[in-house]
């Protein structure tokens, strides 16, 4: 295996493309957080949105209605999250822990009669030009556009975020839920929607998973995703770039350690298994370690149950 | 427009507890007008109702003799009525102007030509783009003041807003707010202080226990009628039987009580000195915030002053720490139930333990002894008539007077020669309020000594042999009770001298 230059623009695209489920579903938690609910479900929401994606794809047979459908599934269970936290004010954590164990479950049941059904190809953009250009190629182009949504979400989320008037209210309800509540706010209302924007981004991260990453679905396929976009948005301090850059770091060292386990390094294989999570976390440390921005970027009320005073 | 608000009958009743009792006040343009009462006198309440945080059971509220339906804070908007909380409600993390963008309707251009106006106008410097957690208290106070002003209200609402500010900070305050009066601005200034009440308001208006018991002219008041009004100055009825201690041994003394801090919302003790005999009780009156709390934690051990001596039972312990205190048996009932002398969260039989003495062998080599704490707190239950017997239930299912018997009965069933209670019938109603008088007389017959540091004037009369007015940090000097008048004690919190 030589480490040509095309070689390494190959790499760099496929590194890319095993980020994009993380992206989708770090940014998605990220908004749901910046508006001070913490929900734990990423993996469960995921979980069913890989297999309504799969399930609907050999139903329907049209891709379009299974990824609306994955997103529309990913809202449907996070709204029981919504639901249980927001208007019957059950804790957030255990209600999160619940939803990913629910979420297993209930795909895995749903997913026995789509076991061993091969998925259908999921059309790629500008596949000429991935070809016909050296390097660059392989990274800029030929991916679905479902990657290239995910590479825009954290600039998206950043821009939502600090210039928008909506983006304001979240932070808003995310720092003081009492104080936004005071001005007026609709307190409940702005949460159930940045816990379905949540659910739907889940969904779709799922759905990248079961149609276009590894077309098929396998039982428990989202292998612990969720968890790791769960523990991106925090290292990333809430700041949507940075986990875009947590994203990729993962996403990269999962693929070259798999490079080296196949290379034969001297290196054990449970160091180089381990090796993405402890560098993950390196990085996000080291690039967050301004104890100011983190302050201004956490939820402060976040995982706290609000209520209305009467 | 001159702008009138009226208040008809509103009420609010809590479970166990009205916080308003049929308040009726009217308020008229050109005037500032203060809302005067104790902790608990139903001040933040009124306002919260005015403001539209929660909405009343009973009553209404006219501008102009508009009925307004306020039902949320944002009805309270609409109708121009503007509001700082004592608590502010503003985003820490936010910048001072999305803090201010955030309910406006225009676009950020305009709006900061007007944010900018108004800096300018009334000489407020604050810098709009740095996170609000970055400013001061004052300057936090101003960016709501301009949160309001940017609505141009009728009405303004300030609720306690001296109570976070700097001497300079105050003046600064008063300045502008005597400026929106001028400017035809409806200000109602919500206040426990009596001297900025004098100095600020044309008007105030005195609540006790959620009622309104006066309105009259700033200028027909001074700090004294002003004390009396706002504590009640009702004649105690029962007082305690003749005070026979004097030829008593003193069992408690303190000598240069120093405290200095730097933070600007603690007060400074200066160079107190006292002693209580046993069978004694000592009074400590004031209006709350006059030093109170440091007093209380010195005494209980909480703060370590330098330089203080306390001798209790013939040794030094000023040095020690609260349990090394306790074991000298020495107890303590702060003035905060909740979140000070118990926790809400645990059971009634944990709250037991939590004061424990080596004597009581609640733990045994590490392990709580659930047997030993439950027979303990039963007994507590029944012997201060705890309205439960249940003692798994959790403390913060006990309401307030209920919640003080048993921590009143925690700290008295290991029989301690001295026990110190701050506000110990704060917010509680008159049944509980007289079994807890009850209980503190009877220590005194006991020959145990008791220290009641209180804001309350009638108990403080009802209960103690000796009293001393508190006021800036400064004791007043130690009077025998049978020569203190509620009047005497009124110009003595006021911060007056009656030689």
């Amino acid at each position: 295996m030589s480490l040509d230059i095309s070689f390494i623009g190959i790499l760099i695209g496929s590194i890319m493309a095993s980020s994009v489920p993380l992206i989708l579903a770090a940014s998605g938690e990220l908004i749901t957080e910046r508006s001070g609910v913490l929900n734990l479900g990423v993996e469960g929401m995921m979980i069913i949105g890989a297999i309504s994606g799969f399930a609907l794809m050999v139903i329907t047979d049209n891709l379009f209605i299974a990824i609306v459908g994955s997103m529309l599934s990913g809202v449907i269970i996070s709204l029981i999250f919504g639901f249980l936290t927001q208007s019957l004010l059950t804790n957030h954590v255990a209600t999160g822990l619940a939803l990913t164990i629910f979420g297993i479950g209930l795909s895995a049941m749903l997913g026995k009669n789509f076991v061993g059904i091969p998925g259908k190809e999921f059309p790629i953009l500008f596949s000429s030009l991935r070809e016909s250009i050296p390097f660059f190629g392989p990274i800029l182009f030929g991916h679905s556009i479902v990657l290239y949504f995910a590479f825009a979400l954290p600039f998206l989320t950043n821009y939502f975020l600090k210039k928008t008037k909506l983006g304001l209210v979240v932070r808003a309800v995310g720092d003081s839920p009492v104080s936004a509540s005071n001005q007026g706010i609709n307190v409940i209302l702005v949460r159930y929607c940045c816990i379905l924007y949540g659910g739907a981004m889940c969904g779709l991260a799922g759905a990248y998973l079961s149609l276009i990453y590894t077309p098929q679905w396998i039982e428990n396929m989202t292998a612990g995703r969720g968890w790791i976009a769960l523990a991106l948005v925090v290292f990333a301090t809430w700041s949507p770039i940075k986990v875009l850059i947590g994203a990729l770091i993962f996403g990269g060292i999962t693929i070259l350690q798999l490079h080296m386990q196949a290379i034969g390094f001297r290196i054990p294989v449970q160091f180089l298994s381990a090796l993405p999570y402890l560098m993950t976390i390196i990085v996000l440390v080291v690039i967050s370690r301004d104890s100011r921005k983190i302050k201004l970027n956490t939820p402060t009320s976040l995982g706290r149950i609000f209520y209305k005073e009467k | 427009m001159a702008t009138d608000l009226r208040i008809s009958n509103i009420s609010k009743i809590y479970p166990g507890c009205i916080a308003n009792d049929n308040v009726s006040l009217q308020f008229k343009s050109g005037k500032i007008y203060a809302l005067l009462g104790e902790n608990g006198a139903g001040k933040s309440t009124l306002v919260k109702i005015l403001s539209g945080v929660i909405s009343p059971d009973n009553g209404e509220v006219f501008l102009n003799e508009k009925n307004l339906k306020l039902s949320s804070p944002l009805d309270a908007k609409k109708n121009k009525i503007g509001m700082v909380f004592q608590h502010f409600n503003l985003f820490e993390t936010l910048s001072v102007f999305e803090n201010l963008s955030i309910d406006a309707t225009e676009d950020n251009k305009s709006l900061r030509v007007r944010i900018n106006e108004i800096l300018k106008k009334y000489n407020f410097s604050i810098d709009l783009d740095v996170p609000v957690l970055n400013l001061s208290a004052g300057q936090k106070q101003k960016v709501e003041i301009i949160r309001c002003l940017l609505r141009s209200p009728k009405v303004l609402i300030m609720d306690e807003p001296t109570s976070v500010l700097t001497e300079q900070e105050t003046e600064e305050l008063f300045i502008s707010l005597k400026k929106f009066c001028d400017e035809g601005i409806l200000i109602i200034y919500i206040t426990h202080k009596l001297k900025e009440v004098l100095s600020l308001c044309d008007e105030v208006a005195v609540m006790r226990k959620g009622k309104v018991v006066s309105v009259s002219q700033t200028q027909n008041e001074r700090v004294e009628t002003l004390a009396n009004k706002m504590v009640g100055q009702k004649l105690a009825k029962i007082k305690k039987k003749i005070n026979v201690s004097k030829n008593k041994d003193e069992i408690f003394k303190v000598k240069h009580l120093n405290f200095y801090s730097d933070d600007p919302f603690e007060t400074n003790l200066v160079n107190l000195n006292f002693s209580v005999k046993k069978g004694e009780c000592l009074g400590i009156a004031g209006i709350s915030g006059n030093g109170q709390n440091e007093l209380f934690q010195i005494l209980s051990g909480e703060i370590i002053t330098p330089d203080t001596s306390i001798i209790f039972r013939n040794k030094e312990i000023a040095k020690l720490n609260p349990k090394q205190r306790r074991e000298y048996l020495m107890a303590f009932s702060p003035e905060d139930r909740i979140s000070q002398a118990a926790v809400p969260e645990l059971k009634i039989y944990e709250n037991v333990a939590l004061n424990n003495f080596k004597s009581s062998n609640f733990f045994e080599k590490g392990l709580v002894n659930e047997k030993k704490i439950k027979e303990h707190s039963k007994k507590i239950l029944s012997d201060f008539s705890v309205n439960t017997d249940n003692v798994e239930l959790k403390s913060q299912f006990l309401s307030g007077g209920n919640l003080q018997k048993l921590i009143l009965g925690r700290e008295l069933i290991t029989a301690p020669e001295l026990l110190i209670c701050y506000n110990p019938t704060w917010g509680l109603d008159v049944g509980a309020i007289n079994y807890i008088h009850e209980t503190l007389i009877k220590i005194n017959d006991q020959e145990k000594s008791t220290i009641l540091i209180s804001t309350d004037t009638e108990e403080l009369l009802k209960l103690s042999d000796k009293i001393a007015v508190i006021y800036k940090g400064k004791l007043s000097k130690i009077m025998p009770s049978e020569e203190v008048t509620p009047e005497k004690l009124g110009v003595l919190m006021g911060g007056g001298s009656i030689d």
